[in-house]
């Protein structure tokens, strides 16, 4: 069971269960805890040589026990996700925590990897439980849907959940290149129907300079 | 439609999120109905709607800038928002507020400015590395930590000085049994007896709102543009017709004197 205290901490109790966490992030624990390092995030070898091949690289750890353990990531703030059988996109480094039984992989995220500057792939969580995700600020969540789609900096961007589509767009012209871009010119735009996580800054992608 | 429940505490959607107003204290709503709103480069996080972002300095937008941007070698910096829907600002995870301003005049630290109605007209202040917003309307600004007013006449330390409303007169303010004498010149060149950190302060009186952070990190500054190198002008590095005791040596920001004023010789 996942609870907040405070914005960022995240307060796990468990009674035998187990959670995955980023490794590292334990702060404190009450109780008996068993700390186990996963190789590859706990995906087998495939998923193993799968993030090695594509670069997203997570280390996560196997918190198993009974009692209360406590979680936190350089006073980043946290947010919790209910996943009901659907897929959350995260990058994974925003990722802190899911339940034991969510599933993680690896996905093809397309151009607007590259324009993030988080290279070209994104991790997944799917199936029933919870997950916590870090963010520079507390995240808004933004919901998308047929009749209003959804343009978000891909600096900003944190996660997305759902039906949704993403397309990269470009606002690159000639006057990009003579010093007076718009200042947003790489944006991606997501439609269908879900929710998109967004973060209060900007991490540093090449699109923040054009 | 699908539903997620308990997928964080709020789910915005348009019709939900507020018209130029704060989603939270760090991320701020603009809604825009054909009008126009001048952005700092890079400080929208997300939008709904269609919009056009562009970069100031060319055709189009040459009346809009003519009437409310007048701090020409700035303009890159800056982007005109026009279109229809709703747009999110946020700054590096700081604190955002909007302020109205109704026929007044605000000064506001360079770098903490986000964005503004171009009903307000934006100008370079004399004081350098500030810039001032004359006018009726609504901006956007960035603080570290939230922001608290204070009435004149008050004495603030530099790092917290967000800006200043209506106060014709900031000025340096030097502790002066700190800074002069022998005793004092050591003190703080060396920190030896104890420097407090805290021997200079701006000082402002009169009848007006002073603006506060309430912590001493600095937002990274904005380049203002250069100001016309003029004599009279700070900033502009013209000499001023006599080269004074020092003329010559380029002077430090907030250098206070040099050593022979500083030891009293």
């Amino acid at each position: 069971m996942f609870r907040l205290q405070g914005s960022k901490v995240l307060a796990v109790d468990m009674t035998g269960d187990a959670v995955k966490a980023k490794n590292g992030s334990m702060v404190a624990y009450d109780g008996q805890m068993a700390f186990k390092k996963l190789s590859g995030g706990g995906e087998g070898i495939r998923g193993m040589v799968t993030r090695r091949l594509t670069g997203e690289q997570m280390t996560m750890m196997e918190v198993k026990g009974h009692g209360t353990c406590w979680f936190a990531d350089r006073a980043s703030e946290i947010n919790l996700v209910n996943l009901q059988g659907d897929k959350l996109y995260v990058e994974s480094s925003n990722l802190l925590a899911t339940d034991a039984g969510l599933r993680t992989g690896t996905s093809f995220t397309g151009v607007r990897g590259a324009s993030q500057g988080n290279g070209l792939f994104t991790t997944t969580v799917e199936g029933h439980g919870q997950a916590a995700l870090l963010s520079d600020g507390p995240a808004v969540v933004l919901r998308v849907s047929a009749q209003f789609p959804l343009v978000v900096d891909p600096g900003a961007y944190i996660a997305h959940q759902g039906n949704v589509r993403q397309s990269f767009q470009s606002g690159v012209t000639f006057r990009t290149f003579m010093g007076e871009g718009g200042g947003e010119a790489f944006q991606i735009r997501f439609e269908g129907d879900g929710l998109v996580y967004v973060q209060p800054s900007e991490r540093n992608t090449i699109a923040g300079d054009v | 439609m699908t539903t997620y429940p308990g997928a964080g505490p709020v789910i915005h959607d348009p019709a939900t999120l507020p018209s130029d107003d704060n989603v939270n204290a760090y991320t701020f709503c603009v809604e825009l109905k054909g009008s126009e709103w001048f952005l700092q480069k890079g400080k929208m996080i997300a939008y709904y709607g269609s919009m056009t972002f562009e970069g100031i300095g060319h055709g189009r937008l040459d009346r809009l800038v003519r009437t409310s941007f007048h701090s020409p070698l700035h303009a890159s910096d800056w982007v005109v928002a026009s279109g229809s829907g709703k747009m999110l600002l946020a700054d590096r995870a700081f604190d955002v507020n909007s302020y109205d301003l109704d026929d007044g005049n605000l000064t506001i630290r360079s770098g903490n400015l986000l964005a503004f109605q171009p009903s307000l007209a934006l100008k370079q202040s004399i004081v350098p590395g500030f810039l001032t917003l004359i006018g009726t309307g609504k901006f956007v600004a960035a603080s570290n930590g939230p922001v608290v007013f204070m009435e004149p006449p008050i004495r603030v330390d530099p790092q917290a000085l967000v800006g200043w409303a209506d106060c014709p007169s900031p000025c340096h303010h030097y502790d002066h049994g700190y800074m002069t004498g022998l005793m004092g010149g050591l003190r703080a060149m060396t920190g030896i007896g104890g420097a407090s950190g805290e021997e200079h302060q701006f000082e402002f009186v009169g009848a007006g709102t002073v603006l506060l952070q309430s912590s001493e990190t600095l937002m990274e500054e904005q380049a203002t543009g250069a100001v016309p190198g003029e004599p009279g002008v700070p900033g502009s590095g013209a000499t001023t017709g006599h080269s004074g005791p020092q003329g010559g040596t380029p002077r430090l920001p907030g250098q206070l004197g040099d050593l022979q004023r500083r030891f009293g010789l």
